[in-house]
């Protein structure tokens, strides 16, 4: 009981005074921000996922574009990454959707179907829709189009490539891998089969994930497009699946499993290839700054400088050149989205169409991104870039293949999405030695089920 | 009342009605009859999607549930044993059960990594196998578990649910705690009267502590059902959010928000929910049936 209940009354209520005066004196602090909308402009609500560094870049975009013009104000907001899609559909559900999204889902053809999304056709006129869908990489293209509509355009491409460790294949006596022998023969040099204790590290091991990648390199195809069927017994499909599984064969699976998942325990998740885990491992372009950083720091202990190099997936003797598996940062704008024509000004800013392919090019550089676009890599100011950075051309390259094909863009991806790199999972994991053919056919009637029951959802 | 409505009668005919509806949230819902069910019923007989999410659940649920009765009931016993310190083990043991979920779930996550966990390691330096745990789809109790070369080449055949067992078990300090109050209102004089009657402290568990617990080890053993069956946080964290790997953690819950949330399937999503209403109470009345059988409810 306590001594003196008056005092504590009082204190409860300065406590609750003080604590509602900060929260209002915050809120107002924190709505006016940096984003006072203009009364003369009509307001762009931006939803995106960056954060850190990332954030600072897209935060100068939305200034850049908002100093450009005087009819629209580019506001963004920066969501929680994790979820971003329900979150979207809940605001779309509840009538207040942003004007403009950033996804990197595979989600374009749900949300297509569906009506959550616009198609371009009904932002922009027929005429430059045609022009844009030209100006596009092809990988870019494929991103975003859902039977024969663009709905988005995608802001950045996400390319993987093979990244090798040179000191370390130096040292075994090794060159970079330019066939799938070439990588075989790291592997079995790196770490030769057999070993009873566990490897300290491999030359190059397959991440079931990646199938999608080494599907099209070794000439397969996930999805017949012409005919809406799925095509996972398609040769080229199984051939890279059995070669991924070889991997599981040589080393066994419990060791492939304790390696790969090793990697997730480096500090930082630092990347594989600087802890001399692996001579080969595939990765994105964003890596190569953090070789940079990486060698830089090396530089400043005084320590000998580690060389790193990075080339296209290799393939076999029948395989595609150039080919690997692309995804990327689309913007999408929502049906019902309040200010739509001010979204696509502001997209076209971003990735460079229509005489902003400068802005663009400043855009990718600052973010280290592989622009959409051949025209806006010509620019004075990314070819300044890549001539500093001569890594990141490999990555320009693949981005102007044909060869780079995303996770089919047609409803139900996300569970074809998962459900291959679950197959992959499975083959790689099992402990007797697995059936492919049988694992492909059933996975590819459930993929087929429950894509035609998405897609017969309207 | 309104609040009562609102968010439990509403959601609760609501979802029953969509259960038989093609609804992606965006879209009116379009009643399609049964469909949803006979989607889950396919799935069943080819032993696909909600067949896996079944087997998941009840392995995991079937489990887990069990042994922390038998650890709950043992670690209360000894810790109502009167020893130095007693206080302090009943806070080490309950402490674990107020860390967040999330939380919990990224520590233990860094306590079975394969390759450098604190748990392998320790494991390692005794000489013993280094099992997966979250990297692996195997599974401890399974009949590939006996054969010899599950063992061998440094492979174990314990996997992602097995740890999420352990995991469950860490946590177990909520019902302990409920065990360790059921103990301490045992009447006094039941264990004198055992003790003039030369019972040893096993016979005394065994016959005065067990039976007058087991209307206390009932009603864990509901809510414990109950809670692992429901599990959620804690697999989609370390599943990736999608089963990983290879559909193992694939539970219930789980493909419940991929359907609904993901797959935009709402309709089947409620159906799903529905299957694990259903579940859950078959199996609550099963255990009352039965409860009748083992629970002591004092002299009638």
């Amino acid at each position: 009981m306590p001594a003196n209940p008056s005092m504590r009354s009082f204190l409860t209520i300065t406590l609750a005074l003080l604590l509602g005066t900060g929260l209002v004196t915050a809120q107002q602090w924190l709505s006016r921000g940096n984003h006072q909308v203009p009364t003369d402009r009509e307001e762009v609500v931006f939803w995106h996922f960056w954060g850190g560094a990332d954030r600072v870049i897209v935060e100068d975009v939305a200034q850049r574009f908002n100093e450009s013009q005087a009819k629209y104000f580019v506001r963004p907001v920066a969501m929680p990454g994790n979820n971003l899609d329900l979150k979207f559909f809940l605001s779309v559900t509840g009538g207040d959707p942003p004007d403009l999204l950033n996804i990197d889902d595979p989600v374009i053809a749900d949300w297509g179907h569906r009506g959550a999304i616009l198609p371009l056709d009904e932002v922009a006129s027929p005429e430059e829709v045609a022009r844009l869908e030209a100006w596009l990489f092809p990988a870019a293209r494929r991103l975003v189009t859902y039977e024969g509509q663009l709905y988005g355009v995608p802001n950045g491409l996400d390319i993987r490539a093979l990244y090798y460790n040179q000191t370390m294949l130096d040292r075994y006596g090794l060159s970079p891998p330019r066939t799938i022998a070439d990588l075989d023969h790291i592997a079995e040099t790196i770490a030769p089969p057999g070993k009873s204790q566990p490897y300290d590290c491999h030359g190059y091991l397959p991440d079931s994930r990646r199938i999608w990648a080494w599907g099209p390199v070794f000439g397969g195809q996930f999805y017949d497009a012409d005919q809406q069927k799925v095509t996972l017994t398609n040769p080229g499909i199984e051939v890279a699946l059995a070669w991924m599984v070889s991997y599981r064969d040589r080393y066994g699976a419990a060791e492939i499993a304790r390696f790969r998942h090793g990697d997730q325990s480096l500090p930082g998740k630092t990347f594989p290839l600087f802890a001399d885990r692996y001579a080969v491992v595939m990765d994105g372009q964003w890596r190569v700054r953090d070789i940079r950083a990486f060698q830089k720091s090396q530089q400043e202990k005084g320590e000998p400088v580690t060389q790193f190099g990075v080339i296209p997936l290799p393939s076999p003797p029948d395989g595609k050149q150039n080919a690997g598996w692309v995804n990327g940062n689309n913007f999408v704008i929502p049906r019902g989205a309040k200010c739509p024509s001010g979204a696509w000004a502001f997209m076209q800013f971003w990735c460079g169409f229509d005489g902003h392919e400068a802005e663009a090019a400043e855009t990718s550089v600052a973010g280290g991104w592989i622009p959409v676009s051949q025209q806006v890599v010509d620019q004075p100011a990314f070819q300044k870039f890549l001539n500093a950075e001569p890594m990141f051309r490999t990555f320009i390259n693949l981005a102007g293949s044909d060869q780079q094909y995303p996770v089919p863009v047609i409803p139900g991806a996300p569970y074809f999405n998962n459900r291959v790199k679950s197959l992959a999972e499975q083959a790689m994991s099992s402990a007797a030695k697995p059936d492919l053919k049988q694992m492909l056919e059933e996975a590819q009637t459930q993929i087929q089920t429950h894509i035609d029951r998405a897609r017969s959802q309207e | 009342m309104v609040g009562l409505l609102a968010l439990f009668v509403y959601p609760f005919l609501v979802s029953l009605y969509w259960s038989f509806c093609e609804y992606d949230l965006i879209n009116p819902p379009r009643v399609v009859g049964l469909a949803n069910y006979q989607q889950l019923a396919s799935e069943f007989a080819s032993g696909t999607g909600i067949a896996k999410a079944l087997w998941n659940t009840g392995y995991y649920a079937l489990i887990s549930v069990p042994l922390s009765i038998v650890l709950g009931v043992s670690l209360a016993s000894l810790l109502s044993c009167d020893i130095r310190g007693q206080s302090i083990f009943r806070t080490l043991f309950y402490l674990p059960s107020v860390i967040p979920v999330v939380a919990a779930s990224i520590l233990w996550m860094w306590l079975l990594n394969p390759t450098d966990g604190l748990v392998n390691s320790i494991l390692g330096s005794l000489g013993l196998w280094k099992p997966q745990w979250f990297a692996s789809p195997n599974e401890l109790v399974s009949a590939n578990a006996f054969a010899s070369s599950a063992w061998a080449n440094n492979a174990t055949p314990i996997g992602s649910k097995d740890a999420l067992i352990l995991m469950s078990l860490w946590g177990m300090g909520n019902f302990m705690v409920i065990y360790l109050a059921a103990i301490g209102d045992i009447p006094k004089s039941l264990y004198e009267a055992a003790r003039i009657d030369g019972a040893g402290p096993l016979r005394r568990f065994w016959n005065v502590t067990l039976p007058l617990l087991t209307p206390v080890i009932f009603f864990n053993l509901v809510m414990g059902l109950i809670q692992s069956v429901q599990a959620f946080t804690q697999i989609y964290i370390v599943s990736e959010g999608r089963g990983a790997p290879a559909d193992s953690t694939l539970m219930l819950s789980l493909q419940l928000f991929l359907s609904a949330f993901q797959h935009l399937d709402m309709g089947y999503a409620s159906a799903v929910a529905w299957l694990l209403f259903a579940i859950l109470g078959v199996s609550t009345w099963l255990l009352f049936r039965t409860s009748r059988r083992w629970v002591y409810e004092g002299v009638r």
